[in-house]
C-alpha cells in the first residue's frame, strides 16, 4: 500500500522533473553538436575571463549580502526599538525592485547630471571622478542591494528561533560579546546563512538584468551575446553547460557543508527575549539600517516617484499602461500558483523518500534556476515546437518556462515546511480511513500552509520581475511591466520606464505583506 | 481545507478569465526591433487608411530573428521589422522571408534592399562623428582619425556589442580591409581608455559636456540631443568625404514578410504602404532618418542625402560579414 502510494508520487514527480530538465536536455544536446575546435575556440577566447568575472561577482555579492543581511537581522532580532516593524519592512522591500531597475536607476543617478553625480561634484569637486559603476564592484553593489533581503529573512528567522542556553553558557565562561557572536551565534546561523547565500549566489549566476545594463561580462551576458549577436545557439548552449556545471558544483558543496552542520535544541530551552535598545544604540541602529534602506529602497523609490510624477503631469500614462499592469499581475498569479502546485510532488517525494533517485530529482528540478532566462526560453520553445506543437502560441509556453525557471523556490520552501511535519500525524489520518489524496488535502496541506504561502510569494515576486524569458516567450502583443521597462529604458525614456517600475513595486507589496504576516505567525 | 479549496477554485476562475491572446483573422503581427514610438504613428496611419489592424510585438531585433528561426512554420509573425540591415540579410539567408513583388521594391534604392527582394530598406541612417566645438578636433575628417594619438582619452564610442557599432565596423572592414580596420580598432581601444558607453545618447552627452572631444554615433542621436539642449557646443562631422575617402557608412531599418505568414497578401499591402511617399515620409521623419525611397526628401535639419557620399558597401553585405566583424572585435579585445 505504502509502496504503491510512493510509486504514484514517484511517477508524478518524475514527470515534473522531466519538464524541469527540458532546458538541460536542450543544452546538453546542443553542446554535443559543438565541434572540438569550437569548444577550443570558446575556451581560448572567453572561458577563463568569464569564469573569473562570474566567480568574482558571486564573491562580492555573497560578501555584500552577508554584511548587509546579517547585521540588519542581528540588530532587529536582538533589540526592540522604536520603529522596529518599519525597519523589518525596509529590509524586505528591496525585493520588489528588479536588478535591471536597480542598475538603470543607479546608472542614471551616478551620471554627471544625475542626483548622486551632482551631489558628488558638490561634495568633492569635479577633480575627483564619480565612482564608476560599470565594473565588477558596481555590479556587486547593485546585486547586493537587490539580494541581501533573502539573507536577512532567513537569518532573522533563525536568530529569533535560537535558544539562549548556548550563548549564556559562553557568557558564563567569560566570552566577550564579539566572541559569542563569532564562536556561538555565527556557527548556529550557518544553515540559514548557507541557504540565504545560496539563493543570492544562484540569482547572481543567472542574473541578466544588472550585468547587461552595466556591461559586466559574466556567463549570462556572454551566453546572451552568443545567442543574439551571432545567432549561435550551439555556442550559447556550450557556455551554458559550463555555467550549469559551475552552479551544480556550488550546490553540491553547499548541501555537503549544510549536512555536516546540524544543531538541535530541545523545545523547552528558553527562547531569546530581545533587549530594549538604549538611547545610544537606538541612534546607531537607525543610522546603519537607515543607510541600508536609503540605498536599497528609499533612494530608488524617490527616483521612481519623481519620474513617474513627470510622466503623470505630462499626461504620458495612457490606458495601455493599466493593461500592462494587469498582464503582469495576472501572469504572476497564474505562474506562481502553477509552480507551487507542480513543485508540491517534488517536495513531498524528497521529504518522504531518501534515495539517490529523490536526490537526483531534487537537483534536476533546480536546473531552471541556474540557467540564464534566454536559454530556458530557447530550450522550452524548441521542445514544445518539436514535441507538442499544438500547445504553441498563447500563454502555455511562457508559463512552462517560468515554472521551470522558478520551481526550485517552490520546492525548497514547501520541502522545508514538510520536514517539520511529524509523520505520525499523517499516519493518524491514514488510520482514520483517509485515502492518500484526501490525506494530502485535509492533513498535509493545511499543516504546511505557511511553507506553501512562502513558496507562492517567492515565485510570484520573481515571476513579475522576470525579463529575458518573458521578452522572448510572451504571447503576441502581451506586454508586461518588465517588458515595457525594457522597451522604454532601451530608448532612454526615463519618464516612461519609471511608472512601470513603480507599478511593479506596488504590485509586489500585497505579496510581501502576505509573506510577512505568515512569518509573524510562525 | 477551506483555504485549499479557495485557492483551487480561485486559480480555476483566473485561468478561465485569462484573455486569449491570439491575433484575429484580419490582424497583422509585426515582430519589431525598432522603437515602438517610431513605428506606432505609421501603423496608426495604415490602420486609418485600410482598416487593417496591426499588432506590434517589440523586442530586440536579433532576439526576434532567432525566435522567427526557431518557430519556423509555426510563427504567428507576418512581418519582421529591424533597425539593422544585417539582421534582415541573415534572415533572408536562413530562408525566413517571402520575396516581395518587384513593383513594391523598385522604388527603393537598389543598395538599400536585398538583391533577391526578400527585404526592403525603409529608412537610412549615417554613421557620423560628433565633435565638441571647443576641442582641438579640427583635423578630424575621417572615422579612421579616431585612432589618432592626438585624441588619446578624448573619444567616445559605444561598447562593441552595439548593433550599430558592429554594422559600422563591418562597412569599414569591407571598404578598407581587415588589416587597416584591426589596427584602427586597436587605436580606438587605446584612445577610449578601455572605457565605452552603453548608449549613443551618452556618447553625445559626453562630447557636449566637454568630457570627450569626438564621438561616433548615428546621426539622429545628435539632433535628439540638440532638441533638449539647442545651444550644446557640438557639431556634426560627416566623415570620409574627401577625395579617395570611403564615404559614410550607412545602415537601414527595413522590413520583410515572413515566409510562413498566412496573410502574406495583406502583409505586402503594409509594406506597400510603408514604401509609398506618404509612408516613407512618416516612417523616416519621426526619427529624422533618410527615407529609402528615391525622391522623398528627409527633414531639413539634417544634411540632405545628395550632399553626402556614402560608402559603396551594399546593405546585404552587413549580414554576410557580421560574424567576421565580431571575430575581429573579439580578437582585438574591444570592450
Amino acid at each position: 500500500m505504502v509502496l504503491k502510494r510512493f510509486s504514484f508520487l514517484s511517477s508524478v514527480t518524475g514527470v515534473v522533473v522531466l519538464m524541469a530538465a527540458i532546458p538541460l536536455f536542450f543544452v546538453v544536446y546542443s553542446s554535443f553538436q559543438l565541434s572540438s575546435e569550437r569548444w577550443y575556440g570558446l575556451w581560448d577566447t572567453r572561458l577563463p575571463d568569464l569564469m573569473g568575472n562570474t566567480l568574482w561577482l558571486a564573491l562580492i555579492v555573497a560578501l555584500g549580502c552577508f554584511i548587509l543581511g546579517v547585521s540588519s537581522a542581528w540588530l532587529i532580532a536582538r533589540r526592540t526599538f522604536a520603529g522596529r516593524t518599519l525597519a523589518i519592512w525596509l529590509m524586505v522591500l528591496p525585493l520588489a525592485i528588479p536588478t535591471y531597475v536597480f542598475a538603470y536607476i543607479y546608472t542614471s543617478m551616478l551620471a554627471d547630471d544625475g542626483w548622486l553625480g551632482k551631489l558628488w561634484v558638490t561634495l568633492f569637486g569635479s577633480g575627483v571622478g564619480i565612482p564608476d559603476i560599470y565594473t565588477g564592484w558596481g555590479a556587486g553593489f547593485i546585486l547586493s542591494l537587490a539580494g541581501f533581503s533573502y539573507v536577512f529573512l532567513l537569518v532573522r528567522t533563525s536568530l529569533t528561533g535560537a535558544s539562549l542556553s548556548m550563548e549564556e553558557a559562553a557568557r558564563l565562561h567569560g566570552a566577550t560579546p564579539l566572541e559569542v557572536f563569532m564562536r556561538v551565534q555565527l556557527p548556529l546561523l550557518r544553515p540559514a546563512l548557507a541557504a540565504g547565500l545560496a539563493v543570492v549566489t544562484l540569482h547572481v549566476l543567472s542574473d541578466f538584468g544588472a550585468v547587461s545594463m552595466l556591461q559586466y561580462q559574466t556567463f549570462t551576458l556572454s551566453i546572451y551575446m552568443q545567442m543574439e549577436g551571432r545567432l549561435d545557439n550551439q555556442g550559447a548552449a556550450g557556455l551554458s553547460l559550463v555555467l550549469v556545471m559551475l552552479s551544480l558544483t556550488f550546490l553540491v558543496l553547499e548541501r555537503f557543508f549544510r549536512s555536516r552542520q546540524r544543531y538541535f535544541s530541545n523545545s523547552r530551552s528558553r527562547r531569546f527575549q530581545p533587549r530594549r535598545a538604549t538611547g545610544g544604540e537606538l541612534v546607531m541602529i537607525w543610522c546603519w539600517l537607515g543607510l541600508i534602506a536609503l540605498f536599497a529602497f528609499i533612494l530608488p523609490l524617490v527616483w521612481v516617484l519623481h519620474w513617474s510624477w513627470q510622466a503623470w503631469s505630462a499626461d504620458l500614462i495612457g490606458s495601455e499602461f493599466w493593461g500592462y499592469t494587469y498582464n503582469s499581475l495576472m501572469l504572476g498569479v497564474i505562474a506562481a500558483s502553477a509552480t507551487v502546485v507542480v513543485g508540491l510532488p517534488v517536495a513531498l517525494y524528497h521529504s518522504r523518500v531518501r534515495s539517490w533517485l529523490s536526490a537526483c530529482y531534487l537537483h534536476l528540478s533546480s536546473i531552471g534556476f541556474v540557467l540564464p532566462g534566454p536559454v530556458v526560453a530557447l530550450g522550452v520553445i524548441t521542445f514544445v515546437l518539436a514535441q507538442l506543437p499544438l500547445l504553441y502560441g498563447g500563454l502555455v509556453v511562457l508559463l512552462m518556462a517560468l515554472m521551470v525557471r522558478f520551481m526550485p523556490l517552490a520546492v525548497q520552501s514547501q520541502e522545508a515546511a514538510m520536514q517539520q511535519l511529524t509523520p505520525s500525524i499523517e499516519q493518524a489520518g491514514r488510520v482514520l480511513g483517509a485515502g492518500p489524496l484526501e490525506n494530502l488535502w485535509r492533513v498535509t496541506l493545511p499543516m504546511i500552509r505557511g511553507g506553501v504561502i512562502t513558496a507562492w510569494v517567492l515565485v510570484f515576486i520573481d515571476v513579475i520581475k522576470e525579463l529575458p524569458a518573458t521578452l522572448i516567450l510572451r504571447p503576441i502583443g502581451y506586454d508586461t511591466l518588465p517588458v515595457r521597462i525594457w522597451i522604454e529604458a532601451s530608448e532612454e525614456m526615463l519618464e516612461l520606464a519609471a511608472p512601470a517600475a513603480l507599478m511593479l513595486i506596488v504590485g509586489t507589496l500585497p505579496a510581501l505583506w502576505i509573506m510577512m504576516r505568515a512569518e509573524g505567525r510562525r | 481545507m477551506k483555504l485549499a479549496n479557495k485557492l483551487g477554485s480561485g486559480l480555476l476562475a483566473l485561468l478561465m478569465a485569462m484573455p486569449v491572446v491570439h491575433a484575429a483573422e484580419d490582424e497583422l503581427v509585426v515582430y519589431s526591433g525598432r522603437s515602438d514610438k517610431f513605428v506606432k504613428p505609421v501603423i496608426k496611419a495604415f490602420t486609418e487608411a485600410t482598416g487593417i489592424k496591426v499588432v506590434l510585438h517589440s523586442a530586440k531585433s536579433t532576439a526576434l530573428l532567432n525566435k522567427l528561426r526557431v518557430e519556423g512554420e509555426r510563427t504567428e509573425a507576418d512581418l519582421y521589422l529591424s533597425n539593422d540591415a544585417g539582421n534582415l540579410q541573415l534572415g533572408s539567408e536562413m530562408g525566413l522571408f517571402l520575396p516581395l513583388p518587384v513593383k513594391v521594391t523598385d522604388v527603393i534604392d537598389a543598395r538599400l534592399r536585398a538583391p533577391d527582394n526578400s527585404w526592403v530598406g525603409l529608412s537610412a541612417r549615417a554613421r557620423v562623428l560628433v565633435a565638441n566645438t571647443a576641442s582641438d578636433s579640427g583635423f578630424v575628417e575621417s572615422v579612421f582619425d579616431l585612432a589618432d594619438p592626438r585624441l588619446k582619452d578624448k573619444i567616445a564610442v559605444t561598447h562593441s556589442g552595439n548593433g550599430s557599432f558592429i554594422a559600422g565596423v563591418t562597412v569599414y572592414m569591407l571598404a578598407e580591409g581587415s588589416d587597416k580596420t584591426r589596427s584602427w580598432l586597436k587605436g580606438v581601444k587605446e584612445n577610449s581608455g578601455g572605457k565605452t558607453f552603453n548608449k549613443h545618447s551618452k556618447v553625445v552627452k559626453a562630447v557636449a559636456s566637454g568630457k570627450k572631444a569626438v564621438g561616433l554615433v548615428n546621426h539622429y542621436y545628435i539632433y535628439r540631443h540638440l532638441d533638449a539642449h539647442p545651444d550644446a557646443p557640438i557639431r556634426v562631422i560627416v566623415p570620409d568625404q574627401g577625395e579617395g575617402g570611403m564615404g559614410v557608412a550607412w545602415n537601414v531599418a527595413g522590413i520583410a514578410v515572413s515566409k510562413y505568414s498566412k496573410k502574406s497578401e495583406t502583409a505586402v499591402r503594409f509594406v506597400e504602404f510603408l514604401v509609398s511617399e506618404k509612408g516613407q515620409k512618416q516612417f523616416a521623419e519621426v526619427n529624422r532618418e533618410y527615407p529609402a525611397r528615391k525622391g522623398v526628401a528627409a527633414v531639413s535639419v539634417i544634411p540632405p542625402a545628395d550632399s553626402i557620399r556614402a560608402a559603396t558597401v551594399a546593405m546585404a553585405e552587413l549580414g554576410k560579414h557580421r560574424n567576421a566583424t565580431i571575430d575581429l572585435l573579439e580578437a582585438v579585445g574591444m570592450p
